[in-house]
């Protein structure tokens, strides 16, 4: 089965009187429709979770919690060691501070796909099957990740003081880039995990592997990585691309392009690559579900 | 049939009762062996562990060899070696935190969420006893992990041996009380769940803070003054932070008596909590509809 809505109705019409027929419905209302549709329901799972206040207080606590042990560290590498690789600390603190904004975010729009495995165990990826709307949108719009206000928050207060404290000159084209740059981190965030909950969809032993990545981004993909070995390097880079969240944009940025380890272009066009990364990663989505079979087999 | 009724003890009853204790021991060795058997039985599984344990000390190293390369000499009271092998033998201790049961449903928060708690009060096996023998298995289980791990690591120059023989000794003796504290922290966080039955979001900000607090994110003695007073009161630093820095002479063998004092009044006191909890806690309980 693919992801896509069910195929319209192709049986005759019934005999009877004519109605009127609706006019058809142009592509950009189907979009304005869809996103309506998107968000009445996040609306509804906003507020089914609200019905647990203590609950619903503890998440976003957890998502701050979740943030502050990378703040934790950070400020432990920081005070305690002049510098990495040559960055001054303001460079490695917006370098976190981009990271950091970008997984609330990644958080806030795809934390859902971390869901797969336990959706698809309660047999309810059968039923979002069977409804006329896209599999994986079903999926993000199951349930309101609350920790995502928590992770935002804290990323959001952490971005801003990294602003103040950076002795950037911030012209429109460094904004610019610098906007390009937190767009595209996300986007790299949602495609590592959307790419490993397409195997969720068949393995429910790929928790361990979400965990595992989600720590190992926490903890080397906010800090300049040239004080990595090559191999090691290469592999943040090329393997689990999580050179492209914060370590490459800003180095590009903030003038550390000639030791950065890759052609200054490709370092440059990061927010490209997460672009591209994530529309690799949802048509291996659209790839797994097709080969989807259900907890009877 | 009444007490008085019963024949005198003989030689076939004593052999009666060593069958039966054999028999105990036998089954305690089956639920020890539980999570064990699992992971055994899933060669995958077991892979990805070594996977994912080999990648995360080498990165590890690359990491804090990298941050002391701008920096040689001592911080923190820490040289490179001394840290790195603190750093590395907290990625494999870890390993044991990492153990859980929620793939098999055996969590006591999943117990209570789905009502299936109240078989640990209907079985012959009591409760109490079920749960620290699969902790029991689960903790030998992530410590042969650890051990296989450190050996590799120390044959490959990456952990560094041991400053003396009585400092190994210390922080043997210290990694078995932290194992000890660690169960009961363990065990009284799952306790917690008889009282919330939401209560995920709790779970997760208590490891938090059990593992920031216990070195685990990062060697507590690159905090500040303050913050290693205050985890000094608490109870986690006893599960990872001292075992630790025994081994790398952070903390002088002369020192360790009164750290290994520390630990055994933390397992003490946490002793007399959980008991008392398990009392209350069984007490809570009920069958759905009451």
């Amino acid at each position: 089965m693919t992801d896509s809505p069910l195929p319209t109705d192709t049986r005759p019409p019934l005999p009877g009187p004519a109605r009127p027929t609706a006019p058809p419905r142009t592509a950009l209302r189907r979009y304005t429709d869809a996103w309506r549709v998107g968000l009445r329901i996040t609306a509804l799972n906003f507020r089914a979770q609200l019905e647990y206040r203590g609950e619903f207080l503890l998440q976003v606590c957890v998502g701050i919690v979740w943030q502050m042990s990378v703040i934790v560290f950070a400020t432990v590498l920081l005070s305690r060691f002049s510098g990495m690789g040559g960055w001054s600390s303001p460079d490695i603190l917006l370098g976190v501070a981009v990271r950091m904004l970008s997984n609330g975010l990644s958080v806030l729009i795809c934390g859902n796909v971390g869901q797969v495995v336990n959706l698809a165990q309660a047999g309810r990826i059968d039923g979002f099957l069977l409804r006329p709307m896209p599999v994986y949108r079903q999926v993000l719009l199951s349930r309101f990740p609350v920790n995502a206000l928590g992770d935002v928050t804290v990323g959001i207060a952490l971005f801003v003081g990294a602003l103040e404290r950076s002795t950037l000159d911030w012209t429109p084209g460094r904004s610019a880039y610098l906007v390009a740059t937190v767009i595209g981190a996300t986007l790299v965030t949602c495609a590592i995990f959307t790419a490993i909950s397409a195997a969720g969809l068949h393995y429910p032993s790929t928790t361990y592997w979400d965990s595992w990545v989600d720590e190992l981004t926490s903890t080397f993909g906010s800090y300049p990585l040239s004080i990595m070995p090559r191999l090691a390097s290469g592999a943040l880079t090329f393997v689990l691309p999580l050179a492209f969240i914060a370590y490459l944009p800003i180095g590009v940025l903030t003038g550390h392009s000639s030791s950065l380890g890759v052609p200054v272009a490709l370092a440059a066009a990061a927010p490209a690559v997460g672009l591209a990364a994530f529309v690799a990663a949802r048509l291996l989505w659209n790839a797994s579900l097709r080969r989807y079979k259900g907890v009877n087999g | 049939m009444a007490a008085d009724a019963l024949p005198p003890a003989t030689a076939p009853a004593r052999g009666a009762l060593a069958r039966s204790a054999l028999a105990s021991v036998g089954r305690s060795w089956h639920t020890a062996r539980i999570t064990a058997l699992g992971e055994v039985l899933s060669p995958p599984r077991m892979t990805a562990t070594a996977f994912r344990l080999l990648v995360q000390v080498f990165l590890v190293t690359c990491l804090w060899r990298g941050l002391y390369a701008h920096d040689p000499g001592s911080t923190a009271g820490l040289d490179r070696d001394q840290a790195v092998s603190y750093a590395v033998l907290a990625v494999l201790a870890t390993r044991i935190r990492g153990l859980d049961r929620y793939a098999g449903r055996d969590t006591v928060f999943q117990h209570l969420y789905y009502g299936t708690i109240v078989f640990w009060f209907l079985r012959p096996l009591p409760p109490r006893r079920y749960y620290a023998l699969r902790a029991l298995g689960d903790q030998l289980y992530g410590c042969v992990w650890v051990l296989a791990g450190g050996l590799v690591c120390l044959a490959t120059g990456v952990l560094m041996a041991p400053v003396s023989g009585t400092a190994l000794l210390a922080a043997t003796v210290s990694l078995l009380l932290g194992q000890v504290v660690l169960y009961q922290l363990t065990l009284l966080t799952d306790l917690l769940c008889f009282w919330t039955m939401q209560n995920s979001s709790t779970l997760q900000i208590i490891r938090f803070a059990q593992n920031l607090l216990s070195g685990a994110y990062a060697p507590l003695w690159y905090f500040p003054g303050w913050f290693v007073t205050l985890s000094s009161f608490m109870p986690f630093q006893s599960t990872l932070n001292t075992p630790l820095s025994l081994y790398i002479g952070r903390i002088p063998a002369s020192g360790a008596p009164a750290q290994l004092a520390l630990q055994a009044c933390w397992i003490v006191g946490l002793a007399f909590l959980t008991r008392l909890l398990w009392h209350r806690a069984a007490q809570r309980v009920s069958a759905q509809g009451g």
